[in-house]
């Protein structure tokens, strides 16, 4: 019981005010408030400056890369810290096993898939310029004439062999794009048969997966220098077109 | 329990206190870096004595326990520690008021910068207490338990940090007036 001569204590007030009294003790102190204007004026303050500091003492908030740090060493499938060991059971092992084999073929789909799109998408191109009968945009067989007509076009240059083997003609050369990528096509007749190789920039992780590949009848060959990558379709036998890819190949090396 | 049962429980009930872990470990050690490793090093901690833990009881005390445990391990608090506190003890010898005046209340609490200077320089455990119980909302029982002390000291320290509050903003309206 609070004597109506007394006034609260602040840590009455305060467990008051943070509803930390039983309700008898509330109780008791609400009948003192009552009848004391000071203690309520106290309350009432006390109440204020509460609600004031709450305010102010907001939560910091977390970063968000140091929450996505913390939530991610929260969840063992992600540990953070390596230096953390987590028992792997016998089902699990077979778990990634099996995504493991998911994983790898799928890269070999994707990099087959992609390669024979890249063939499909040259062949079409070879065939193009076979059957529109339309001269490309540099009509040459000078390699002093060509190869300037490239520079400024294209983001990278080459060279053309001096000597081009027995048989083989350079007709010309055009601008054209692989898979979204800016490339010189150059156009050569050998024997009888016609050949478009294609030459594009090398990307810095580009593998270099097929030499040879035949598509429809046409002979696919990929060749790689360090900055190039060179593509050659042609209906001609495989081993007259490897003798121009050699001779293109060549010619990029430094003398 | 299965262990993984167990973590995933675990993970269920850190989760929605990272943000008021990470906010009251840099309350603590006025650090981002700081504050998140103290927080890597809580969960750390509390994820290998999760066994010990006992269903049914508060799980935010049991575990800004162990925060505050590891933030009184960590540098800052190791240097911080030479400031001395008064003794819980003293604060019981003038806990009433005889005579307020009206005056007496009269705070300017639309202040912003004068309430943050008040709080900053209240003294680390009583802002502590205060940031327990109007911040995370603790009850005093919960607080005993993080700060390890009697319930009988949390109701001092949080009636001690308001009155040095009062004071100091009240000390501020007599200097404007």
């Amino acid at each position: 019981m609070i004597q109506e001569s007394q006034h609260l204590r602040s840590d009455q007030v305060s467990a008051y005010i943070d509803g930390e009294l039983s309700s008898n003790e509330a109780q008791d102190l609400r009948q003192h408030l009552a009848t004391c204007h000071s203690c309520a004026l106290r309350i009432v303050s006390a109440m204020q400056l509460k609600a004031a500091t709450t305010r102010v003492s907001e939560r910091v908030v977390v970063p968000p890369e140091a929450l996505s740090r913390l939530t991610a060493q929260l969840r063992p499938e992600a540990p953070k810290r390596p230096a953390r060991v987590y028992p792997i059971r016998s089902w699990a092992w077979g778990a990634l096993a099996a995504s493991l084999i998911v994983v790898v073929s799928l890269i070999g789909w994707r990099e087959t898939r992609q390669s024979n799109s890249l063939s499909a998408e040259l062949l079409d191109q070879h065939l193009a310029v076979l059957s529109s009968g339309s001269s490309p945009e540099v009509v040459s067989s000078d390699r002093h004439t060509v190869k300037p007509w490239f520079q400024g076009k294209l983001p990278f240059s080459f060279n053309l062999p001096n000597a081009l083997p027995a048989g083989t003609t350079l007709d010309g050369g055009d601008l054209t794009f692989v898979h979204g990528r800016p490339a010189a096509l150059l156009l050569f007749t050998i024997g009888k048969h016609r050949a478009s190789v294609f030459l594009t920039q090398r990307s810095a992780n580009e593998s270099a997966p097929v030499s040879l590949e035949t598509q429809s009848g046409f002979t696919i060959h990929y060749a790689y220098t360090h900055d190039l990558r060179m593509i050659a379709v042609s209906d001609v036998n495989p081993a007259d077109l490897d003798l121009l890819m050699t001779a293109l190949v060549e010619a990029q090396s430094p003398r | 329990m299965p262990a993984s049962n167990g973590s995933a429980r675990f993970e269920q009930l850190v989760l929605p206190l990272l943000p008021s872990l990470y906010s009251h470990a840099f309350w603590l050690s006025r650090s981002h870096e700081e504050a998140e490793d103290v927080v890597q090093e809580t969960i750390s901690k509390a994820l290998r004595a999760f066994d010990s833990f006992q269903s049914g009881t508060n799980f935010k005390a049991w575990i800004f326990r162990i925060l505050r445990n590891t933030f009184l391990t960590s540098r800052t608090a190791i240097a911080a520690s030479r400031t001395v506190f008064l003794e819980d003890q003293v604060d019981l010898l003038d806990v009433s008021d005889p005579s307020p005046t009206p005056e007496d209340h009269l705070l300017r609490l639309d202040n912003h910068a004068a309430l943050t200077e008040a709080l900053e320089s209240l003294h680390p455990q009583l802002r502590e207490v205060l940031l327990l119980c109007e911040v995370e909302e603790l009850k005093y029982k919960e607080i005993a338990m993080v700060l390890d002390i009697p319930i009988g000291t949390v109701m001092s320290r949080i009636s001690r940090a308001r009155r040095t509050l009062h004071e100091q903003l009240r000390q501020q309206v007599g200097g404007s007036l």
